[in-house]
């Protein structure tokens, strides 16, 4: 049985008012858009790049998508879609993609896009690009005219499209001329409706609209990260705020328009504000608890299982996330197109101390340290250790807290030794599908340090596989695999809750803040 | 083999030392009669009785979580209300003068030898004197709460790295108050008869110097406590103090400031503990000083 979120009744109404204030306000109600003004949206982490191929950081890609186009992305509802590219046309043997580009498509520098500036950035990919496995299949890419290139692949890989659709570090074309620079090292120039102004550290990013965007006229409005983009704003100034409480003072007094991010019982509050709209992006992210499967105590499998069985996972995701979470063991959202059901279930949510000692027993666990790597930077990281931590004290696991900032806590969970669990919100992966979610405990530096033979043959089968039935099958035994090794251990599901001035409109909540399509209001 | 001491001697010296117990009744009775002083005392005594029996007057595990009433406003079970873990903010306040005070005392304790060690050295070793004072003047060219938060980040977070960070900062300080102290009692007549009856350097020093340079130690040591408690207070906001979940006043503080509107109290009672702590150091350090300083007592004296 899955819980959902504990929130009163009279959040849900204020919810309830927000999303029907949102409804109400879209392009498609017969408003009129207003052009022109400064956006200042806000985040609370500097972006690492704007060089958007080399990152895979959400506050690079908050802003870079606004910059940048690639060939495909994903729809609203998380189906590949052209974006620069046309159309596509899969060979029979499934080896052979031949893509048309749009045609007139400017760069920022005036330039129009080319096959050459296509070749030239997916090339640059497969040598600087933060997930190069996306374009592993590709064996070659011909231009096949002007306007058109043609991507040979070493064998059919029927997920090839959804994988080269990704926006975790998505596969953007740049110039040619900028495409053999470095990483980070180009000139910030893309095809997307705003282009690149300055960017000051620990500042702000400033965007200016791009008079020359083409906008693909296919499509009647956007459409995930796609569609028909418009930019009515003269400009879009993504400022750094660290600290929640100054961010929403700023919102507060308009000093700020829109909060990418916001703490929860705060969107509570401000949900009786007229002059602010508050927007929950639910589901947005896993919470997760990974170990180090190549240190002890972590190494032992019947060590994991028993912290997965001591767990109390609904306290563990309250605090965490402030009561904006949901329950489920499943390793995709539940009743989503993979959602295994219920394998693993009987694993779940059980805070069962007995059963968690009898096993620390069978392991032959003699109170080593256990030390849970967490960072501040990411609340719900901090506080899920500091709960976790709690509840395995109560069953005997001398477990300490190594709480650190995020970078260096990316840094140390490289390391095979230093760590023994790890908090993380996994936000892209469940959203990009399966194959994206098990890549990362697979392959050369899975996150929990140590192979699983067993789960890297079922990833195999899984990206191999050509219809979506098989796939799904394939799924269901990667879940049950992952519910007996226990080298990671889903706490549960959370959201994201974002609010805007109420003068701000057409925003629709989305995996990164679209300011394309979006005005103020006179 | 016995020392014969004669009668003469013996009664010498038990006058001698009622005479130090009559000084010792009349500086406590001065310190009594100081209202300030009076004042300071009765509060920080209260919170060192809490942090000491912590244990017994908190009414719940500070580190316990409650997913059923996070950022409760106070009430009668959680006078002081909890925060967002669910955790009793009265409980944490309590713990947390603990390791506040815990920090603060072995600040005092390390800065005290530390700082006497060096200041000694430096005032009674002529030819050390220069090469110590310049490192000890290098050391706080810094502002002191930065150079403890850039040694308390470079050691990594943890309580004892605190006081090593605190300790670092706040001994040249007290080397100095001890050095200028020294250098003045070293030229004093009867330390100089105690040179020419061949008093050995350690008697000299321990009897006759650092005896009389205590009070100003003592005064400098009460204002440590004081700005301890507070910069442990700050590294602890910054993320550099004690790990979680331990509650020291600045990481109760720390998590608070993201509730400051939603839920204030998070924030306000450890505040509220830290201005006790400091305000009454401050009150008592003020009191020590008007009674051990000999032109502020003639004065009184004289009035």
């Amino acid at each position: 049985m899955a819980k959902t979120s504990r929130l009163g009744n009279a959040w849900h109404v204020c919810l309830a008012a927000a999303v029907a204030a949102f409804i109400g306000l879209s392009p498609m109600a017969g408003q009129a858009q207003t052009a022109g003004g400064d956006l200042v949206v806000v985040q609370s982490s500097n972006p690492p790049s704007l060089d958007a191929m080399v990152t895979s950081s959400q506050a690079s890609r908050n802003i870079t998508m606004n910059i940048y186009e690639p060939l495909f992305g994903f729809s609203e509802n998380i189906r590949p879609i052209p974006i620069l590219a046309e159309s596509v046309e899969i060979s029979e043997d499934g080896k052979s993609y031949r893509i048309p580009l749009r045609k007139g498509v400017k760069f920022h520098n005036g330039k129009e896009m080319t096959a050459e500036d296509v070749k030239a950035s997916l090339e640059r990919y497969q040598k600087h690009g933060a997930t190069q496995t996306m374009l592993k299949p590709v064996e070659s890419i011909e231009i096949t005219g002007p306007h058109e290139v043609t991507l040979k692949l070493t064998e059919s890989t029927p997920t090839f499209l959804e994988a080269f659709a990704s926006p975790r570090a998505p596969a953007v074309i740049i110039p040619a001329e900028e495409a053999g620079k470095g990483p980070s090292e180009i000139e910030f120039i893309g095809t997307g409706p705003y282009k690149f102004v300055e960017y000051v550290p620990d500042s702000h990013v400033k965007l200016a609209r791009f008079e020359d965007y083409s906008a693909d006229e296919s499509h009647e409005g956007i459409d995930g990260f796609g569609g028909k983009k418009t930019a009515y704003l003269d400009t879009v100034t993504f400022r750094v705020i660290p600290e929640p409480g100054a961010a929403v003072a700023a919102l507060e007094t308009g000093e700020v328009q829109l909060l990418e991010q916001l703490p929860v019982p705060t969107a509570r509050r401000l949900a009786s504000n007229a002059d602010i709209a508050v927007y929950e992006n639910m589901p947005w992210a896993f919470l997760t608890f990974i170990f180090n499967m190549k240190e002890a105590p972590g190494d032992n499998p019947k060590f994991r299982e028993a912290v997965q069985v001591a767990l109390n996972d609904e306290e563990v995701m309250a605090i965490a996330t402030e009561g904006l979470f949901h329950l489920y063991h499943g390793w995709m959202y539940e009743g989503s197109t993979y959602d295994a059901g219920d394998i693993g279930k009987d694993h779940y949510n059980l805070a069962d101390a007995d059963r968690a000692k009898a096993l620390l027993k069978e392991a032959g666990y003699n109170n080593e340290p256990f030390s849970i790597l967490t960072d501040s930077t990411i609340p719900e990281h901090g506080k899920a250790a500091v709960v976790i931590a709690e509840q395995l004290k109560a069953v005997g696991i001398n477990a300490v807290i190594n709480q650190v900032d995020w970078p260096t806590a990316l840094n140390i969970r490289l390391q095979d030794q230093g760590w023994n669990g790890w908090t993380l919100m996994m936000g892209i992966e469940p959203y990009l599908g399966p194959a994206a979610l098990i890549s990362t405990l697979t392959g050369a530096a899975p996150h929990f340090r140590a192979n699983d033979e067993q789960l890297d043959a079922l990833y195999q089968e899984l990206i191999s596989t050509d219809s979506e039935e098989g796939r799904k099958e394939v799924f269901a035994r990667i879940q049950k695999r992952l519910y007996e090794f226990f080298g990671i251990i889903k706490l549960g599901e959370t959201g994201l809750m974002q609010a805007a001035r109420a003068n701000v409109k057409g925003f629709k909540p989305f995996r990164f803040p679209r300011v394309y399509d979006v005005w103020l209001e006179k | 083999m016995a020392v014969e001491i004669d009668s003469e001697t013996l009664s010498l010296r038990r006058e001698i030392a009622r005479a130090r117990r009559r000084g010792w009744m009349l500086f406590l009775r001065r310190l009594g009669a100081h209202r300030s002083f009076r004042v300071g005392f009765a509060l920080f005594s209260l919170i060192v009785l809490l942090a000491v029996f912590a244990d017994l007057i908190a009414p719940y595990d500070p580190n316990k979580n409650d997913y059923r009433s996070l950022l409760a406003a106070p009430s009668m079970q959680h006078w002081f209300g909890t925060d967002g873990f669910g955790r009793d903010i009265l409980s944490r306040v309590i713990h947390g003068t603990r390791v506040s005070l815990g920090i603060g005392i072995s600040v005092v304790v390390m800065t005290g030898v530390f700082g006497v060690f060096l200041g000694m050295l430096a005032g009674y070793v002529r030819w050390l004197d220069n090469a110590l004072m310049r490192i000890m003047d290098g050391l706080m060219a810094f502002p002191g709460v930065l150079l403890a938060i850039a040694l308390a980040a470079a050691l990594g977070p943890s309580a004892l790295n605190a006081v090593i960070a605190l300790t670092i900062t706040f001994t040249p300080r007290t080397a100095r108050v001890v050095r200028s102290s020294v250098l003045v009692i070293r030229e004093l007549p009867y330390v100089e008869a105690a040179m020419a009856v061949g008093a050995g350097h350690a008697r000299i020093i321990f009897r006759y110097i650092l005896a009389n340079a205590l009070s100003p130690l003592i005064v400098q040591l009460t204002f440590v406590f004081a700005v301890s408690i507070l910069a442990e207070a700050i590294l602890s906001f910054l993320g550099v103090g004690p790990p979680p979940p331990a509650p020291s006043l600045g990481n109760i503080i720390a998590e608070g400031r993201n509730y400051l509107q939603d839920a204030s109290w998070i924030a306000f009672f450890p505040g509220m503990a830290i201005a006790a702590a400091v305000l009454g150091l401050n009150l008592m350090g003020d009191g020590l000083r008007d009674i051990t300083d000999p032109r502020l007592s003639a004065k009184r004296d004289a009035g």
